[in-house]
This record gives C-alpha cells, sequence and structure tokens, in this order.
C-alpha cells in the first residue's frame, strides 16, 4: 500500500513514510498550538490594555500592564550581545577554519562544541558571583546589575554557539574556492575575506539568529544579573532593567492561575514569541536575498 | 566495542540507580510545601526531622509567600508558607478554598545597609528618612549623615512577604509603590547577597538574614532608639513584626495535621528557635 501525496507535491511515498507524516504533522501541531495557547491565553489583557499593553511603561499588578520596558530590555540585552560576540566569533571561525591544521581543528571544536552545550544557570552563576562585581569595579558604576552586564553575560553564553556554527559554514566552503582564489595570486587573508566569507554568508547568517534566539529567551542567567526593575532604560545601558524571560521567571509562579496577571504575562510570551517570529523570518529572507 | 565501553557501563550505572531508588515514593504521602523563603529553613529541617519517624515524604520549595497562598488555594500545594497574613485581596479572591492560617513562629525585619556603610557610622533612620530613601527624594548617603556616595535602594517583588510588612510599617501601605528602587531582589539569600555585594545598598531583611556583611540599622522613631534585637522584639517596642505561617486549604487532616502539629510542638519550636526566629509560646506575653 503505498501512499499518495500527491496532493501536497509529493509521490511515492513508502508506507513507513505514513510514520513520518504523523510525526510530522504532531511538529506542526506543537507549533500551532504554542502559537495558539499564547494567542488565547493573552487575550484578556489584550483587551484591558488595548494597545497600551506593548506601550505602557507601567506593570502595576492589579492596576495596569506595560511592557515596554520588558520589550526594549529585551532588544537592547540581546542586540548588546550580538554587537559584542559578533566580531570575537567571525574572527574566531574564520581562524579555526582556515588557519588552523585539522587535527587542531578538530580539538579546538570539540571544546566548543562542549561549552556550547552548558545551560544557562551555569553561565548565571558565575556572572553573579564574578561578573557583576566586576563590571562594577572596572567600569566604576553604582551597581554591576545593569542592561550591560546581562548583554556582556549573554554574550560570553552564545559565543560558543556561534563560534562554532560559523565555523562549520565556512568550513564547508569547498576547497576548489581556495585553490582557485590563491592560484590567482590572493593571500590567505585575501581568500578567507573576501571568497569563503561571502561564500558562507548564508551559514553565517543562521548561526547568528541561532545566538540570537538563544540570547532573547535565556532565563536564569539574565534574571541573576540584570536588577529585575522595570523602567524604560532609554540609551544608558548601565542600569538594571529587565527582560521579557526574566520577568516570566520572577513572576509565573505567583500569577498562575490568577486571572489578569497571568494573562499579562502571557502577553509577553506571546510578544516574545513574535519577536523571534519575526527576527528569523528576516534572517531567511535575508539569505534568499543574498544567495539569489 | 571498546570504545563504548564506557558508555555501555555509564548506561548501565543510570539504570540502576533509576530502578533502584525508592519505590514506595508511589504509595507514600506526599506532602507539597511552597512559598516564603523566611519560613522556608523552618520548614526544611522540620520536614528532615519528622520523616526520620514518618513514612510520608515532605518536599519544601520556594518561591515567596505570594507563590505559597496561591499555590495552596490553587491546589497546587498542601501547604503554603508564608511570612505574612492574607491580604484582603487574596481573602476575597479566594473565598472558596477556605485558607486557614497555622502560625508556626515569630519574626521580625530590620531596614539593613552594605558593611561599608554602617561602618561609615549610619546605625539608625527614622521612618521618614527611609521613607525618603525608597521614594527617591534621597539619593545620597551624603544627606542622611553617611558618606558621599548615591545609595543603591534595594526592593523586593511585590508579592514578598518581607515587603508587605516593611512597607506597611514606613508607609502604612503594603503594596507601596517605590521609584527610588534601583534593584528588585526575589528571596532573602538574593537580597542578601545583592546587599552585600555592594559597598552602599540599603534593603530589608529578616533579623536571621543579618550577617557580617549586612547590618541591621536601629529604627528611630520620635527621638526614642530602638535597637533591632530579639530582646526589644520580646519587649514588643521593635515595631516590624510579623507572624510565620502556614496556611492551608480548610483544616489539616492526617498527615499534613501531624506535621503542622509537629512544627508547633516543642521539637519543632526548638528548630524555630534555632533558625534564627522567636517560637510561638515564647512570645505570647
Amino acid at each position: 500500500m503505498k501512499a499518495d501525496f500527491s496532493g501536497l507535491g509529493i509521490r511515492h511515498v513508502e508506507p513507513v513514510g505514513w510514520v513520518f507524516a504523523v510525526m510530522n504533522f504532531i511538529f506542526l501541531l506543537c507549533a500551532v498550538g504554542l502559537g495558539l495557547f499564547l494567542v488565547v491565553e493573552s487575550v484578556p489583557v489584550l483587551r484591558s490594555e488595548g494597545w497600551g499593553f506593548w506601550l505602557g511603561e507601567n506593570w502595576w499588578v492589579g492596576e495596569t500592564f506595560g511592557a515596554l520596558p520588558m520589550i526594549c530590555g529585551s532588544l537592547i540585552v540581546t542586540g548588546l550581545a550580538i554587537f559584542l560576540v559578533l566580531p570575537v566569533a567571525l574572527s574566531g571561525a574564520l581562524f579555526t577554519s582556515e588557519y588552523l591544521s585539522s587535527s587542531i581543528r578538530r580539538r579546538v571544536k570539540g571544546v566548543m562544541e562542549l561549552l556550547a552545550g552548558v545551560p544557562g544557570i551555569i553561565y548565571g552563576l558565575l556572572g553573579v558571583s564574578f561578573l557583576t562585581a566586576g563590571v562594577k569595579d572596572v567600569l566604576n558604576l553604582l551597581d554591576g546589575n545593569t542592561l550591560f552586564t546581562a548583554g556582556f553575560l549573554l554574550a560570553i553564553m552564545i559565543l560558543p554557539m556561534v563560534l562554532t556554527l560559523s565555523e562549520d559554514a565556512l568550513h564547508s566552503v569547498p576547497s576548489e574556492f581556495r585553490e582557485a582564489s590563491e592560484s590567482l595570486g590572493l593571500t590567505k587573508l585575501q581568500t578567507a575575506l573576501r571568497v569563503v566569507l561571502p561564500q558562507s554568508l548564508p551559514g553565517i547568517v543562521g548561526a547568528v539568529l541561532l545566538g540570537v534566539g538563544r540570547a532573547m529567551g535565556e532565563t536564569i542567567a539574565v534574571m541573576l544579573v540584570i536588577g529585575s526593575l522595570d523602567r524604560v532604560p532609554g540609551f544608558n545601558f548601565f542600569v538594571s532593567g529587565q527582560t521579557i524571560p526574566s520577568k516570566l521567571g520572577r513572576e509565573a509562579a505567583e500569577a498562575l492561575g490568577s486571572g489578569l496577571h497571568w494573562s499579562a504575562l502571557m502577553g509577553l510570551g506571546l510578544t516574545l514569541f513574535v519577536m523571534v517570529a519575526v527576527l528569523t523570518f528576516s534572517g531567511n529572507l535575508f539569505i534568499k536575498r543574498s544567495s539569489q | 566495542m571498546r570504545r563504548y565501553e564506557g558508555l555501555w557501563i555509564g548506561l548501565v550505572l543510570f539504570l540502576l540507580v533509576v530502578w533502584g531508588s525508592p519505590s514506595n515514593a508511589a504509595t507514600a504521602l506526599r506532602i507539597q510545601v511552597v512559598g516564603s523563603t523566611t519560613v522556608l529553613p523552618v520548614a526544611s529541617r522540620s520536614a528532615q526531622k519528622f520523616m526520620e519517624s514518618s513514612s510520608s515524604r515532605i518536599l519544601v520549595n520556594a518561591g515567596g509567600s505570594g507563590v505559597g497562598i496561591h499555590s495552596v488555594a490553587g491546589g497546587r500545594a498542601d501547604i503554603g508558607m508564608a511570612s505574612r497574613g492574607i491580604s484582603l485581596e487574596e481573602k476575597k479572591r479566594f473565598e472558596k478554598s477556605h485558607l486557614k492560617i497555622h502560625p508556626v513562629g515569630l519574626d521580625a525585619v530590620a531596614c539593613v545597609v552594605s558593611s561599608e556603610i554602617y561602618e561609615s557610622g549610619i546605625r539608625q533612620l527614622t521612618r521618614e528618612q527611609i521613607a525618603g530613601i525608597y521614594l527617591g527624594e534621597i539619593r545620597n548617603w551624603q544627606e542622611v549623615g553617611g558618606p558621599d556616595r548615591q545609595i543603591v535602594v534595594v526592593d523586593k517583588e511585590r508579592h514578598r512577604g518581607t515587603r508587605h510588612v516593611f512597607m506597611q510599617y514606613i508607609f502604612g501601605n503594603a503594596s507601596q509603590r517605590t521609584p527610588g528602587t534601583l534593584l528588585v531582589t526575589g528571596s532573602n539569600n538574593e537580597e542578601q547577597a545583592k546587599i552585600a555585594q555592594s559597598d552602599s545598598a540599603i534593603g530589608m531583611l529578616s533579623f536571621a538574614w543579618i550577617n557580617d556583611d549586612v547590618k541591621a540599622l536601629a529604627l528611630l522613631d520620635r527621638g526614642k532608639e530602638i535597637l533591632p534585637t530579639w530582646e526589644t522584639v520580646r519587649q514588643g517596642s521593635y515595631p516590624i513584626v510579623r507572624k510565620l505561617n502556614f496556611i492551608t486549604a480548610g483544616e489539616p487532616k492526617n498527615e499534613i495535621k501531624a506535621f503542622i502539629d509537629f512544627v508547633k510542638g516543642p521539637e519543632g519550636q526548638k528548630i524555630v528557635a534555632e533558625s534564627g526566629y522567636i517560637p510561638i509560646e515564647s512570645s505570647q506575653p
């Protein structure tokens, strides 16, 4: 018996294909279900606050829910992390891929992949015990629990992942490209920057996007070092703030099953969901554009 | 197969641990205790003692007084821990749950500062000064007689019991907004750590969390200095005092009742005292 997927543009499916199809359906169900769940749960708060939910600056439980401080905090912290991580990750990836001998490269990659799997809480503990005090002393701040600290910590956290994935992208560029370029008289550096890097751009964008996703969603590490104060920080990154996940982490247990407060937290979740979705989508669009 | 040896040994050990762990967990009664980090030391130490002579398993988790009350009302916990009473709003919302309060001890909340500030000569503050600091009107320690250093104002999450009683005393309003705040913390441990890390912080902590890095200030009330000691608490002159409560939905039964009675009994009250609080009987005049 053969499954017929001709309506979906798929043909000749073996019986086991049905199993795969069901699995795929489960995945789709999860994705759609999650989105629907967030939308449905956040309807009450959106109904009572309207656009003010995203534009309001005050989050006073029982009175008004404004998510602007958390949205700004999330954007700033993630932006800072990417800004700090990009130069390091790209140059590290280029060096590992283009300059290291293959046996050393394999070891370096092993270490990076190991680091990439370390959970956020470990980084959070490091951050709360060393980084906050360090940031405070080095920058001579009033206190070390700031948006900058959180961004810096996230940069350290996503560095191994972005580095190793970008390196994969660089390394997968066929060696013919390098040989051709070097036979034309380009130096190794010129080859790396002008030939290999542009070729692997889609892969690198993908790596960075995964990093952004992890940074944006990190809860506990951020919660421990950010100061957890709900306010719109403006352009001063050296003050305490709040991100969407850290807010959720602080208040979820208290709000569970309690009407509008819970709905407001779900609204925050929805906002984060949409932010990550928009980012991924625009990243994909960029990859498509650049590969044409 | 040699290269997979470690993997196999690991797998076998893992399975042994999984199967070997006590399987009576399903049959024994589990009591979930959730809430205030102030009450937590009492509950977890008592639970340990209690389980020595009982088959039931008691799981104690932190979260804060608000979480404790919500969890027990929502049926997600058997006993809620709260370092404050049940607020009017909560009473109204959880009317159907018939929440019942079981006081197990007495605690006091101090206004605390970083040790550097304490050593620089600040030993006491008036209620108005503390209010000014939390409202953002007083921003430098100089204004209250300290060194020329900005004040790091540490607040707690709004549902925390410690914050309720502290703000009730300072402002007469348990959920007062504090625009002067610089950091918001959750548990007592977190606040203690943040104040200790800073050299110019002010905050609020239960007496049991005061140590060498985090010093308690005396309160100056109408020209009279009230020291933050158990002595003044016992005399009834220290103003920021609260009961440590266990909360159940309706009358507790069976094992849950046994555990609460244990904490209220002589052994439990000894643990209350060891944890740095005042046992419930000795506090009653």
